[in-house]
C-alpha cells in the first residue's frame, strides 16, 4: 500500500516538471493550431537565462524565473515572427516541420555560445519530508502549486480578460474573430510570447532537476508532447491533468516494468486512452 | 576521394528510399509519419536477425519487406482513430518504442552493443572497391524501380483516389472509396520500403545499433520531401539526393570559417541544415519538383 | 521522361560538386605534405559534454610538437569531425577523414556503436583507429591491429569497484546505470568481486532522459544499500544523485571519473556530491603525464576521456616517428614500439619521445591515463586506476592502486 501511495506521490511530483512546459505548448497549439517542436529551445533557452540571471547576476529565484519568462517568451516571438508565421497558410504539418528546423538552429545557436558543457544554479537543494514511511519533496510541492497556479492564471485570463476571450474566439474561428474586429496576428504574437515563455520557466524548474546544457528542453521534449495529448490538445486544464496523469501512470508502471521501458509506458497509456477518447482526457473544448 | 562519393552517392539511395516511402503516405494519403526512424529500424534489425539465422541476404531482404509492411498495418490499425497531430506524435514515440526495444531486448538484439558482421553480398567475391560499386548500383537500381513503380501509382485511378483522400476524407468516401482500405495499404507499402532502405543500409554496414535510429534521420528526411516537393516521387528521390550532398557539403563549408573551437563549427553545421529547411519551406513551399496536379481526368468507375 | 533527366542531371551534379570540394585538400597535400590526424568526438548529441576538450587536448598537443619542428620534419595537421553520437553521421564522418582528408588516423570515437561501425572502415582502408569506448565487443572484431582501445575493459574496471566498496566495508552494494553496452559486464564483474568479499548485489537499469527518478531511487532504498555504484554519464548521473539526496542517502557513493567529474561538481550544490568516490584509469605514481597535461589544457582535473585522447595523439606521433612513415599501417607495426618497447626509456610525452626516438633510443610511454602497454587484440594490459573523492567542491586525489 505504502508502495503504490508512494508511487502515486512520486508520480504527481514528476507529472508537475512537466505540467508548466505543456501549458506552454498547449498555449501555443490552441491559437495557432500547430505542434510546435521549438519548444525544447525555448525551455532550454528559460534555463539559461535564469542561469544567467541566478549565477552571473546573483539574482535570487523568482526573479530569476520572470527573467526566464521574459526572454524565452521574446525569442520565442522572434522566432515564431521571422520563421514561422508566414508559413501557417500553408496547413499545420508544414508549420510543425518548420518547427522542428528551428528548433535544430536555436538549439545549437546556444552551443555555439556556451559549448556543451553542463551548468547549475547557485541554490541550495532541500531533502525530502518524511510522513511515516512517505516522503514528499518540498521543492517538487512548490512546482506543483506554479503549475496550478500558472494553470489558473492562465484560465482566468482566458476566462476573463478582453484579451483572453479574443485568444479564445481567434482559437475557435480566426475569420469569424477577424470580422469582429480582432487582429489575430497581434493576437498570435501575444499567445506565442505567453507560450514561450512559460515553457521558459518550465524549462528553469527541469533545469534545477537535472542540468543546463543545450539538451535540457529537448530531452523532456515527447514527455510535454504526451502530456499534451493526453490530456487533449490545446486544453490548458489538461495539460495540467494530462502532466500528472502521465506522471502517475509512469511511476504505477514501474513497480511492474523494468525501468528503462518508461517512455514506452507513457505511449502505450496515450494509445489506450486516445482508443476510448480520441479528443483526450477533458477534450479540446476546455479552453 | 572515389570511394567517398561513392559511399554518399549509395548513401543518397538509401535516403530516397526513405522520402520515397514518406512521400507516398504524405503526399499520398496526407498521413504524418514521424516515425520514420521506426520503421528503418524495424527493416534493418528483420534482415540482420534472419541472414544471422543463416537465411540468404535476398530472403533477409524479402522478410525486411514483410515484417516492415505488417508492422505498419499495426501503427495504422492502433492510431486509426487519431486526428493528423496526434498521429504525428503517436508516431513519434512508436519510433521511440522501436529504439527501447532494440536498446533492451538483448536476446534478440544484442542490446546497445548492437549487431555487427552483418553478411555484405558478395564482399568476398567483389573486394572492396567492387563491393561498393556493385552496392551503388544495386541501391540506385532499387531507387529507380520503385520510384517507377510510385509515378505509375501517382498517375492511376488508384494515386487519384489516395489524392483525393488527402484532400477531403468526407468527400472522398462520399464519393464512394473505402478511405480505410486506401490508408492501410498506403502505410503498409510506405513502412515496407521504409524497412527495405533499413535492410540495405545494414547490409552496406555490415553493423546496426539502436544508436542509429535517432529522431535526426527523420528530420533530414523530412528536409528532403518538402526540399523536393511533396506529393511526387522524382521530387522526394532529388530532394534526398540533395539533402545528403547538402549534409555532406556543409563539412567543407565551415572549414572556411576561421578561428572557431571545433564544437562550434559543429553547431553552426547543424545550424546550416535547420536554416536551409527553413528557407526552402519559405522561399519554395511547393518544393523543387511541385506535385503536378493532374488534369481532371474522365470520370472513373469506382473500383471500391 | 523528362523527369528521368532531371533527376539523373541533379545526380551528376551532385557528384561533381562532390569532386570539386574535394579536390581541394588534396592541392594542399601535394604542397606541404603535412601529416593529417583526425579526430571524431562526439561534439553535439548526448556524447557532447566530453568531445571538446578532447579536441582541445589532441590540438594542444599537435601544437606543440609542431613548435619543435614537427615529426619527421613534416607538420601535423589536425582536422576535427563530429559523430553527432550517432554511427549512422559517424561512418559520414569517417568516410570524409579517410577518403578526403586522407588522414593517418582517427582518434577518440567515445560511443561503442560509432566504434563499431567505424572500425571495419578503418581496418579496410588501413587507418589507425584509437577509441575509448567501454564495450568488451569492440576489440574483439577482426580488426587486424587496426584498433586500440585506451579505456580498460570492463572486466577490470568493475572488478576494481567491486573490491574498492568492499574494502569500503560496503557489504550490500546498488549497482544503477542506463542501458550501455556494458552495463551487464560490468555489473556481474561487480558482483563477482562483492560476493567474494562477502557481500550482496543487486542492479536496475534506467532511461536516462527522464527529469527526475523518484520511483527508481525508492527501489534502491529498499535493497537497503550501504553503497550505491553509478554506471552513467554526466547528464543523468547528476539527476540520479539529487534525487538519492532529496531521498536521505547518506551511505558510500562511487562513480566513474568520467561521470562525476570537474563540471558536474561544480553545476550541481556542493552537498549533493560531497564525498563520492570517483575511479579512473590512471598513470604510476610518479609519472608526470597527468600533470602535464593538466598544465597544457588548463583544466584542473581532466577526465579520463580527455587523459586517454592525450595518450593517443602522443603514441601515434611517437610511432610514425618510430616507422619513418606515417601510413595507418606504419602507425599499426610500430605503435607497441612506441608504447612498450621492452628495456625503453620511460617516456611521458611526445616531444621527449621524439627526441628520444631521433637519437634510436628505444621508448616505453607510460601515459597521463596509464602504462599504455596493448595486448594483442588492442587491449591495455594492465592499468593502475586513481581513487579521488569530491571534497567541498574539489576532486581531491586519494591514492593510486
Amino acid at each position: 500500500m505504502t508502495l503504490l501511495l508512494q508511487a502515486l506521490i512520486n508520480g504527481l511530483m514528476t507529472g508537475a516538471l512537466i505540467a508548466v512546459p505543456a501549458v506552454g505548448f498547449s498555449a501555443i497549439f490552441a491559437v495557432l493550431r500547430y505542434p510546435n517542436f521549438a519548444i525544447a529551445s525555448y525551455a532550454t533557452i528559460g534555463a539559461f537565462a535564469a542561469w544567467w540571471a541566478n549565477v552571473v547576476l546573483g539574482l535570487p529565484i523568482i526573479p530569476a524565473l520572470v527573467i526566464a519568462f521574459a526572454i524565452a517568451g521574446t525569442v520565442g516571438v522572434v522566432a515564431e515572427e521571422s520563421a514561422l508565421s508566414r508559413l501557417r497558410g500553408n496547413g499545420a504539418l508544414i508549420v510543425a516541420i518548420a518547427s522542428i528546423a528551428l528548433n535544430l538552429v536555436l538549439e545549437n545557436i546556444i552551443r555555439f555560445f556556451f559549448g556543451n558543457d553542463m551548468r547549475g544554479y547557485d541554490l541550495p537543494l532541500m531533502r525530502d519530508m518524511r510522513f511515516g514511511d512517505l516522503r514528499i519533496g518540498p521543492q517538487q510541492l512548490q512546482s506543483l502549486a506554479l503549475a496550478v497556479v500558472i494553470m489558473a492564471a492562465m484560465f482566468a485570463f482566458l476566462r476573463y480578460t478582453r484579451f483572453g476571450k479574443a485568444m479564445r474566439a481567434v482559437a475557435d474561428n480566426p475569420d469569424l474573430a477577424r470580422l469582429k474586429g480582432i487582429d489575430p496576428a497581434r493576437i498570435a504574437i501575444v499567445t506565442v510570447f505567453l507560450g514561450a515563455g512559460l515553457t521558459g520557466v518550465g524549462g528553469v524548474l527541469i533545469g534545477l532537476d537535472t542540468s543546463i546544457d543545450p539538451l535540457t528542453g529537448y530531452r523532456v521534449l515527447l514527455s510535454v508532447f504526451a502530456a499534451a495529448v493526453l490530456g487533449g490538445l490545446g486544453s490548458i486544464p489538461g495539460a495540467v491533468v494530462g502532466a500528472l496523469a502521465l506522471g502517475i501512470a509512469e511511476e504505477l508502471a514501474l513497480i511492474a516494468v523494468p525501468a528503462t521501458y518508461r517512455t514506452a509506458v507513457g505511449f502505450i497509456a496515450i494509445l489506450i486512452m486516445l482508443t476510448f477518447r480520441p479528443r483526450g482526457i477533458l477534450g479540446e473544448r476546455a479552453v | 576521394m572515389v570511394s567517398y562519393v561513392i559511399f554518399t552517392l549509395t548513401l543518397c539511395g538509401i535516403y530516397a528510399l526513405l522520402a520515397l516511402s514518406l512521400n507516398l503516405i504524405w503526399g499520398g494519403v496526407g498521413l504524418v509519419n514521424l516515425g520514420l526512424a521506426g520503421f528503418f529500424a524495424v527493416g534493418a534489425y528483420a534482415s540482420a536477425l534472419a541472414t544471422g539465422a543463416g537465411a540468404p541476404v535476398l530472403i533477409g531482404w524479402t522478410a525486411a519487406l514483410a515484417v516492415g509492411a505488417v508492422v505498419g498495418l499495426v501503427v495504422t490499425f492502433a492510431t486509426l482513430r487519431l486526428r493528423d497531430d496526434y498521429l504525428a506524435i503517436v508516431t513519434l514515440g512508436f519510433a521511440e518504442v522501436i529504439r527501447l526495444v532494440a536498446l533492451n531486448e538483448r536476446w534478440l538484439t544484442k542490446g546497445s552493443d548492437g549487431i555487427s558482421g552483418i553478411k555484405a553480398p558478395l564482399k568476398a567475391e567483389l573486394g572492396l572497391m567492387g563491393f561498393n560499386l556493385f552496392y551503388l548500383g544495386l541501391v540506385t537500381l532499387i531507387v529507380a524501380g520503385i520510384w517507377l513503380l510510385l509515378r505509375r501509382l501517382d498517375g492511376s485511378p488508384y494515386g487519384r483516389a489516395m489524392k483525393a483522400i488527402r484532400e477531403d476524407q468526407q468527400l472522398a468516401a462520399f464519393a464512394g472509396k473505402t478511405v480505410l482500405r486506401f490508408k492501410l495499404q498506403a502505410f503498409a507499402l510506405s513502412a515496407a520500403i521504409a524497412a527495405l532502405a533499413g535492410a540495405l543500409y545494414a547490409h552496406f554496414q555490415s553493423y546496426v545499433s539502436p544508436d542509429h535510429f535517432q529522431p535526426l534521420i527523420t528530420i533530414y528526411i523530412f528536409l528532403a520531401v518538402t526540399a523536393g516537393g511533396v506529393g511526387r516521387p522524382s521530387g522526394a528521390v532529388v530532394g534526398a539526393y540533395l539533402v545528403v550532398i547538402f549534409l555532406e557539403a556543409t563539412r567543407f563549408a565551415t572549414e572556411w570559417v576561421p578561428g572557431l573551437q571545433p564544437v562550434q563549427v559543429a553547431a553552426l553545421r547543424e545550424i546550416l541544415v535547420g536554416l536551409a529547411l527553413i528557407l526552402v519551406l519559405h522561399l519554395r513551399p511547393q518544393g523543387l519538383l511541385p506535385e503536378c496536379i493532374p488534369r481532371a481526368p474522365k470520370p472513373v468507375p469506382s473500383k471500391a | 521522361m523528362t523527369d528521368f533527366m532531371t533527376n539523373r542531371r541533379t545526380l551528376l551534379t551532385g557528384a561533381a560538386a562532390l569532386a570539386g570540394i574535394g579536390a581541394l585538400p588534396k592541392l594542399a597535400l601535394a604542397q606541404g605534405a603535412p601529416i593529417r590526424i583526425g579526430t571524431l568526438t562526439p561534439l553535439t548529441g548526448s556524447g557532447g559534454p566530453y568531445g571538446p576538450v578532447m579536441v582541445k587536448a589532441v590540438k594542444a598537443v599537435i601544437d606543440e610538437v609542431n613548435a619543435a619542428g614537427g615529426v619527421l620534419g613534416r607538420k601535423v595537421e589536425l582536422i576535427s569531425e563530429d559523430d553527432q553520437t550517432s554511427p549512422e553521421a559517424g561512418v559520414r564522418a569517417a568516410r570524409k577523414l579517410i577518403d578526403v582528408d586522407k588522414v593517418s588516423a582517427i582518434l577518440g570515437t567515445w560511443a561503442s556503436s560509432v566504434t563499431t561501425a567505424v572500425a571495419p572502415l578503418c581496418w579496410e582502408s588501413k587507418t589507425f583507429l584509437a577509441t575509448v569506448s567501454g564495450a568488451d565487443s569492440i576489440t574483439q572484431l577482426p580488426h587486424q591491429g587496426y584498433l586500440i582501445r585506451t579505456q580498460p575493459t570492463t572486466t577490470l574496471q568493475g572488478r576494481k569497484f567491486g573490491e574498492f566498496v568492499i574494502a569500503e566495508k560496503a557489504k550490500r552494494v546498488f549497482f544503477l546505470s542506463p542501458q550501455t553496452p556494458f552495463a551487464k559486464s560490468q555489473f556481474d564483474n561487480i558482483t563477482e568481486a562483492v560476493k567474494k568479499g562477502g557481500g550482496e548485489t543487486a542492479s536496475q537499469i534506467y532511461d536516462d532522459k527522464k527529469p527526475a527518478y523518484r520511483t527508481e531511487i525508492d527501489e534502491v532504498l529498499r535493497f537497503k544499500p550501504d553503497a550505491v555504484v553509478f554506471g552513467g554519464y554526466t547528464p543523468d548521473t547528476a539527476v540520479m544523485l539529487k534525487d538519492l539526496f532529496r531521498a536521505g542517502f547518506g551511505g558510500l557513493k562511487v562513480a566513474f571519473g568520467y561521470s562525476v567529474n570537474q563540471k558536474l561538481v561544480d553545476s550541481v550544490p556542493a552537498d549533493v556530491v560531497d564525498k563520492t568516490y570517483t575511479i579512473s584509469p590512471s598513470s604510476a605514481e610518479g609519472s608526470k603525464a597527468y600533470e602535464r597535461l593538466v598544465k597544457l589544457i588548463g583544466v584542473p582535473s581532466p577526465d579520463p576521456y580527455t587523459t586517454q585522447i592525450y595518450d593517443q595523439i602522443n603514441l601515434v606521433l611517437m610511432a610514425i616517428a618510430l616507422a619513418g612513415d606515417a601510413s595507418g599501417t606504419a602507425i599499426k607495426d610500430s605503435i607497441r614500439k612506441a608504447s612498450q618497447a621492452p628495456g625503453g626509456a620511460k617516456i611521458d610525452n611526445a616531444i621527449d619521445g621524439l627526441k628520444a626516438i631521433a637519437a634510436k633510443q628505444p621508448v616505453d610511454y607510460d601515459g597521463a591515463s596509464g602504462p599504455c602497454d596493448f595486448t594483442e587484440t588492442g587491449d591495455i594490459s594492465d592499468s593502475k586506476f586513481r581513487y579521488e573523492q569530491v571534497q567541498g567542491g574539489k576532486i581531491v586525489l586519494v591514492k593510486i592502486a
